[in-house]
């Protein structure tokens, strides 16, 4: 897989994690939205950025009006459908990245899971949260330890996010059955 | 075949000459830059300082800034950064 | 699964992640807080919601998920 496409909720929380830089040996570049970065303040996640943008393995995607608008529509869809919960401009924009350009999503936002999820025309749209990538990354033998729960608990430990329990354990048995 | 070769030669010359001029932008921004001044701005304009040193990419460093691409230009002149074109 | 069938996951998943956001909270640090951000910490705890609950606190959301940490409330996804 080439390239992905993060927002806000991804970034703030991955740029934490002491193995960050696990994400750029598994997809050649990740496009972060204009709309995103304007939403980073941390010097922590800012500086992780902008060293990653110099080294290519960050780039920045300029939304065009089409995608924008689009995304408009999208955050619409959202709020009129029930039982969804609604996505904002910034995770519209990479759902409509994701769908024209099928780069895979980096999202921890629960909106965009239920939409792609819910809305037909989301279903093609790919998109990992952390959960998805570590394992990836385990499944790429990129982490040395034997337990794959280890490298999970460890991201919980440095950003303070927990992965719901039926999902994380459902990973670690297909990454143990893999094995 | 031959031809073949000839083409990639010129294009790995070409992308050695490009790397070369970028590399010593990049040296001449950085030791001309007033690192006083930069150290004592906000991290995000702080970055973006960095950023455009390393690479001389205006535009990019601007939106790190949460800036203007005018705006960012005129705070690169106020830390002594010059545009290396 | 149909969308009935989705929407009762979903239902689910919503309050395994509430119940571990209550559960794992700093009360005594929430409860100190000013009226505004009390509220959004109290908002984000029941919904999961980080952009109205920043909005709620009149912060960035980076900014917000920073006090979360503080607050010792998870992002469960």
């Amino acid at each position: 897989m080439e390239f992905a496409i993060a927002d806000t909720c991804f970034l703030i929380d991955w740029s934490l994690w002491r193995r960050r830089d696990t994400l750029f040996k598994i997809f050649k570049t990740v496009f972060v939205p204009e709309t995103v970065l304007n939403e980073i303040v941390s010097e922590n996640t800012i500086v992780w950025i902008a060293d990653a943008i110099a080294e290519g393995k960050l780039s920045l995607f300029t939304e065009t009006l089409d995608i924008v608008n689009e995304a408009r529509r999208i955050v619409e869809k959202t709020r009129v459908t029930p039982g969804i919960r609604g996505v904002d401009l910034p995770e519209a924009i990479c759902l409509v990245i994701g769908l024209k350009r099928k780069y895979i999503v980096l999202t921890e936002n629960r909106g965009v899971l239920m939409s792609v999820d819910l809305l037909d025309e989301l279903k093609e749209v790919v998109v990992w949260r952390a959960l998805e990538v570590i394992k990836e990354a385990y499944r790429r033998r990129l982490f040395s330890e034997e337990n794959p729960l280890s490298i999970f608990r460890e991201y919980e430990l440095d950003t303070h996010h927990r992965f719901p329990i039926s999902d994380l354990e459902r990973v670690i048995y297909e990454l143990k059955r893999k094995a | 075949m031959a031809i073949d070769n000839e083409m990639t030669k010129t294009l790995e010359e070409k992308l050695e000459k490009w790397h070369k001029l970028e590399e010593e932008a990049r040296r001449i921004r950085e030791s001309e830059a007033d690192w006083s001044f930069i150290e004592r701005q906000p991290p995000k304009i702080k970055a973006a300082l960095k950023y455009y040193i390393k690479t001389g990419d205006l535009y990019v460093a601007s939106r790190i800034a949460g800036l203007k691409v005018e705006e960012f230009n005129l705070l690169r002149i106020k830390a002594k950064i010059p545009n290396v074109a | 699964m149909n969308l009935k069938e989705k929407l009762e996951k979903w239902r689910k998943l919503e309050e395994e992640a509430r119940k571990m956001r209550e559960s794992e909270a700093d009360w005594e640090f929430i409860r100190k807080q000013r009226p505004r951000v009390r509220a959004a910490l109290e908002y984000y705890i029941v919904t999961g919601d980080i952009r109205t609950s920043a909005k709620i606190a009149s912060m960035n959301i980076e900014e917000f998920r920073i006090l979360l940490r503080k607050a010792k409330i998870p992002v469960v996804v």
